[in-house]
């Protein structure tokens, strides 16, 4: 008789725990930090005067068929698209991408990219033309050289006509003259990056949520998310603390922090920006370079940037828009699910090399699941098959 | 007065006190010290540690290693000479005999050091932190060397530390814990708290705290002063935003209220909350007269309380003053 009651009682005190709990309406406040975080409050896309055909559509019509053209590797397999597949939001699925090699670390996602001053998860180039110049080169990825991407401008037809049209005249580009070959490979870059510009975030879940909040329809609100995603997405704007690094409409502050991941199996621990911020000021191609069609050369981001021990083992925060889609996670691809980042996060351990930045959460394994559900709201379509 | 329960529990604290100092010392070059494991390459410092993030992830060594794994060895620098300075990393089977005493002299006298290295790694300056990683394939007795050159003199200085791969770590800590549960044990017994507890099992408040994230824009121009100088600021293009670098204008006049004008400004900023700076360095780029300075280069990248402290130096003197906001 007293063993039932106690059965009973403890059977009511899980419950009591795990009962389901309405979550409570929105604070005028926290509707305000919802707002930064819908895709609605993302401004147009920022200019970027260092590259004249930027906004340009033959510019972008060309660069897209050089997103997607092997022939600009040096086995004739690799595109762009080999790591960043359109079906997967631009990610490859794996830790580190597989192109010739296997490249230094994982693939990030292109779409939004274009917000960015810095590009690589160490930001050692601070525009799109300059980073989409870097894996053609690197024997790891695509492995070609400039003077066979030149060359292949050159000789198809098609591409060559494009150039002309965007650049003028490509004329007889050879090793002899770097300064023009330099010009016509940094011309590539401008004509990818033109594509890579269009590649923007859809809607996700989550935007039409903050949307009906905004316009008050409490029925399609209370359609669109669980009270579990509800209180996820608290936690994430509250006691989870991800909105410090996690920020904006697209999810990131695209700056550099250590959060103390562990090294990949077989690697040193990763250097990430402390390394990327010396590579980007030497750069040819930055912002201050002959390259760059600024005549002005504003390069606020690059003339004021920092360097220092804080930065060493700290990688640029990535988009979570689509994070449910782009496992494995973290800089070499360590942590393989969501819910291993998130008890990575409620842990914080000391990093190895540098200091982490974030601290203990202290969450419960039910608070974990819930901010796992409300980051499954930020999925939306993949772009449109006819990209590719 | 001390009763015959109390004196008990006291000789039991004094013996488990030198047991758990002695299970942390290390040995040679490497010492611990304040909780940091620190080595002395002569007077060259540098914080210790040593991973094996296959088999036990974040846990840190100061030396001995407990199984045969990939080790990363890290180095970050108290000193930052070491930063400049060529730095190579050497590990030996320990075939000296002198074992946890090991030393220079006993490294110097053997004559083919090459074929008792396990690992080396040629001489390299790292400007930030050095690591090594090396796969021990098998357990036993080792020693580190570790040369850094000084690049102008050419004078090598050097650490010694040996250490055990395959290391129980065990020590004097069973002991040890066995001590602390007979303390234990023998507290709840004699307090009679044992008893009561099994007795009924009192009931558990359990309070939960949400706290609400306070994430208000606060974008009114502050004024901050150190009682000498009075700092105000204004942004051009708006308020101080997230994620978007901008310009400010600082506004800088003294207590009676002149403009200082041809003054020295540095700013440097942060969060104290977090333990970080600026994402970028903002500088003071013109003087607008007035007492207006153009400072370019702002950027903040995370909502929350924010310092900014401007350094404002003239001819009679220096003034910090600080500029606090909350975005």
């Amino acid at each position: 008789m007293g063993g039932a009651v106690v059965v009973i009682a403890a059977l009511s005190v899980i419950w009591w725990q795990f009962r389901p709990v309405e979550p409570p309406a929105w604070s005028e406040n926290e509707v305000v930090i919802l707002r930064s975080l819908s895709l609605d409050s993302l401004p147009p896309i920022p200019p970027d005067p260092s590259n004249a055909v930027a906004d340009n559509p033959q510019a972008a019509a060309l660069g897209a068929r050089l997103f997607f053209d092997p022939r600009l590797s040096g086995n004739g397999a690799v595109s762009c698209a080999t790591c960043h597949q359109p079906s997967r939001h631009f990610t490859d699925g794996l830790a580190k991408g597989q192109a010739i090699g296997t490249s230094n670390r994982n693939t990030r996602s292109i779409v939004g990219t274009a917000y960015s001053p810095w590009q690589y998860w160490d930001g050692r180039r601070d525009s799109h033309w300059a980073q989409a110049l870097s894996p053609l080169e690197d024997p790891k990825e695509h492995g070609a050289s400039r003077e066979q991407v030149i060359g292949l401008i050159a000789a198809d037809d098609e591409y060559r006509t494009a150039y002309r049209a965007l650049f003028g005249d490509l004329g007889d580009v050879s090793a002899d003259d770097p300064t023009a070959l330099n010009t016509a490979f940094a011309n590539v870059g401008k004509t990818i990056a033109a594509f890579e510009r269009t590649l923007l975030p859809t809607t996700s879940r989550f935007d039409d949520y903050v949307a009906a909040l905004t316009d008050n329809d409490g029925q399609v609100r209370d359609s669109l998310l669980s009270d579990d995603e509800v209180w996820g997405l608290r936690l994430f704007i509250g006691d989870a603390n991800c909105t410090q690094c996690h920020n904006g409409p697209l999810l990131t502050n695209n700056e550099f922090h250590n959060t103390g991941v562990l090294s990949a199996p077989g690697e040193l621990p990763d250097r990430g920006r402390a390394t990327g911020v010396r590579q980007v000021i030497e750069d040819p191609f930055n912002c201050f370079g002959a390259y760059s069609d600024d005549p002005e050369k504003q390069c606020a981001e690059l003339e004021f940037v920092r360097s220092g021990p804080e930065l060493v083992g700290a990688v640029r925060t990535p988009s979570l828009r689509n994070v449910e889609d782009t496992a494995p996670y973290m800089h070499k691809g360590q942590l393989e699910t969501l819910d291993d980042v998130l008890r990575h996060y409620n842990k914080a351990p000391d990093a190895m090399i540098g200091h982490n930045e974030s601290k203990p959460l202290g969450l419960s394994v039910r608070q974990l699941r819930q901010l796992e559900a409300f980051l499954k709201t930020l999925t939306a379509p993949t772009l449109p098959a006819s990209i590719s | 007065m001390i009763t015959r329960r109390t004196a008990a529990r006291l000789i039991l604290v004094f013996l488990a006190v030198p047991m758990l100092q002695q299970a942390a010392t290390a040995h040679g070059g490497v010492v611990e010290e304040d909780d940091l494991c620190v080595i002395k390459v002569s007077y060259l410092r540098a914080h210790f540690k040593v991973y094996q993030p296959q088999v036990s992830g974040h846990k840190q060594f100061c030396e001995d290693l407990p199984v045969a794994s990939e080790s990363v060895f890290v180095m970050e620098y108290q000193h930052d000479a070491l930063a400049s300075m060529p730095i190579d990393f050497r590990i030996i089977r320990d075939v000296t005999g002198k074992g946890r005493f090991a030393r220079m002299e006993d490294v110097e006298q053997i004559d083919d050091l090459d074929s008792v290295t396990v690992y080396y790694q040629p001489a390299l300056t790292e400007p930030d932190v050095f690591t090594v990683m090396h796969t021990f394939s098998e357990e036993g007795d080792f020693i580190g060397i570790v040369s850094a050159t000084q690049p102008d003199t050419d004078k090598v200085y050097a650490a010694v530390f040996p250490f055990e791969v395959g290391f129980t770590g065990l020590g004097y800590w069973p002991y040890f814990i066995a001590v602390l549960l007979a303390l234990q044990l023998q507290y709840l017994f004699m307090s009679g708290r044992l008893k009561r507890w099994t007795q009924k099992k009192s009931p558990g408040a359990t309070a939960s705290m949400f706290v609400a994230a306070m994430l208000a824009v606060s974008a009114a121009p502050a004024l901050a002063t150190d009682g000498e100088v009075l700092v105000t600021y204004s942004v051009p293009s708006g308020s101080p935003e997230i994620n978007r670098i901008h310009s400010w204008i600082l506004h800088v006049k003294t207590a009676a209220g002149a403009p200082v004008e041809h003054a020295k400004i540095v700013v440097e900023g942060g969060m104290p909350e977090h333990d970080h700076g600026l994402p970028t360095q903002p500088r003071v780029t013109e003087e607008l007269g007035n007492g207006d300075y153009k400072l370019e280069g702002v950027r903040f990248h995370m909502r929350g309380y924010w310092e900014i402290s401007v350094t404002v130096t003239t001819d009679e003197g220096e003034s910090v003053v600080v500029i606090s906001l909350q975005l």
